[in-house]
């Protein structure tokens, strides 16, 4: 899977706007999108949300998670933990690429959530690595992988999906 | 997209082959030690030292070896080659992340794994001194893999056999294709390779 595809897939959160226009309910396959009145707040997926603020149709709301204090408690429990914290939100990584680049000025402190995200992911990546190593190193059977992310997932499979081939063959040579 | 157009096929870890692997295919040719139990007659064409008394020591590649190995008629038997003999296997318990693996034959992972079809004695310790190095020496190279962004690597992978290297390709490969994401490379259109090398002219180069 590639990086690409696992935006794609973020795609589908749902994120606050408010548009500047007025449209009646769109009826779409994969639901419906109620009616648009300008000043009013409405939910929407991330893809018509992007789509809108570039032809400058509407302002994005962040989540609620996307605000500093919030993002540095969940560093400083991150760090704290051994085993994975809940993220606040399954795509928090490419939602935040997403939205800072296109939407920086409806977002306060944009840069200080960048890097606040950015430490949240390089510790659970670190963690990640370790528990893959006392995986290998320990020939266990199975691993717990709560709260993981797709992300997080991705940038490993390949690698550790390989490893435990070989592993698995090797050891079938001992019988 | 990072999909590959050509899926070469990959080696066969452990006491299978793959027949249509180049890895495979290459490790084949690695010369055994092995001692004749039988008289090879008027085959002396063959290789300068062949003998025509049975007991002689000579090197054979692992293909003709292992055509010619059996059980019960004893044609060849088979000595284990110095770096999976008693003195290296202590060497490689005690840490084997010192080990240049490249230097010691660069299919160690490989040919020890097919020494096992020739039944020596000391058979499990071989294969559990193969496992114990690929897991100690697995840390090293992940950590390297999914850290070494755009910096050049070639002085550790020197160091490791070819089964490690192929790991250490797909570690860099998930972590270069994050980090282009992350740049916003992911969504840019670029040339293929594969038609890079066509040398077509360019639209900018054609017109005036």
């Amino acid at each position: 899977m590639d990086a690409s595809e696992v935006e794609f897939l973020a795609e589908k959160e749902m994120v606050k706007i408010i548009p500047n226009f007025s449209l009646d309910k769109v009826f779409l396959i994969g639901g419906d999108l109620g009616p648009f009145n300008p000043g009013l707040p409405i939910d929407v997926p991330v893809w018509l949300a992007l789509n809108l603020k570039q032809r400058q149709k509407c302002r994005i709301i962040p989540p609620e998670w996307m605000d500093v204090e919030k993002l540095e408690e969940m560093r400083d429990l991150e760090r704290k933990e051994d085993m994975f914290t809940p993220v606040p939100s399954p795509y928090y990584m490419e939602l935040t690429k997403l939205l800072l680049n296109h939407a920086s000025d409806n977002i306060p402190k944009a840069d200080e959530i960048r890097t606040l995200v950015k430490d949240i992911w390089d510790t659970r990546i670190a963690k990640l690595r370790l528990s893959a190593d006392s995986f290998i190193s320990q020939q266990e059977a199975y691993a717990k992988l709560d709260n993981l992310t797709l992300m997080e997932i991705n940038t490993i499979r390949a690698f550790l999906l390989d490893t435990l081939n070989c592993m698995y063959k090797l050891r079938s040579n001992l019988q | 997209m990072d999909t590959q157009s050509y899926f070469p096929v990959p080696p066969g870890v452990g006491m299978e082959e793959n027949f249509l692997s180049l890895d495979d295919i290459l490790l084949s040719h690695e010369r055994l030690p092995i001692r004749t139990e039988c008289t090879f007659p008027r085959l002396g064409f063959l290789e300068k030292s062949i003998p025509e008394s049975p007991g002689t020591k000579m090197e054979l590649p692992l293909w003709l070896t292992k055509g010619l190995y059996e059980r019960k008629r004893k044609v060849v038997s088979v000595e284990l080659p110095k770096v999976y003999k008693e003195g290296w296997r202590t060497v490689f318990n005690a840490d084997p992340n010192v080990v240049d693996l490249h230097k010691m034959g660069p299919y160690y992972y490989g040919l020890g794994s097919q020494m096992l079809h020739f039944d020596s004695p000391e058979n499990p310790e071989i294969a559990q001194t193969l496992l114990q190095t690929f897991i100690a020496r697995f840390r090293r190279t992940m950590d390297s893999s999914q850290n070494a962004y755009n910096e050049d690597t070639s002085a550790f992978v020197e160091r490791l056999d070819c089964l490690e290297k192929a790991l250490f390709r797909s570690g860099q490969s998930g972590l270069n294709g994050f980090q282009s994401w992350e740049k916003g490379q992911a969504s840019q259109l670029t040339a293929s390779s594969l038609v890079l090398n066509y040398r077509k002219r360019k639209i900018t180069d054609v017109q005036p």
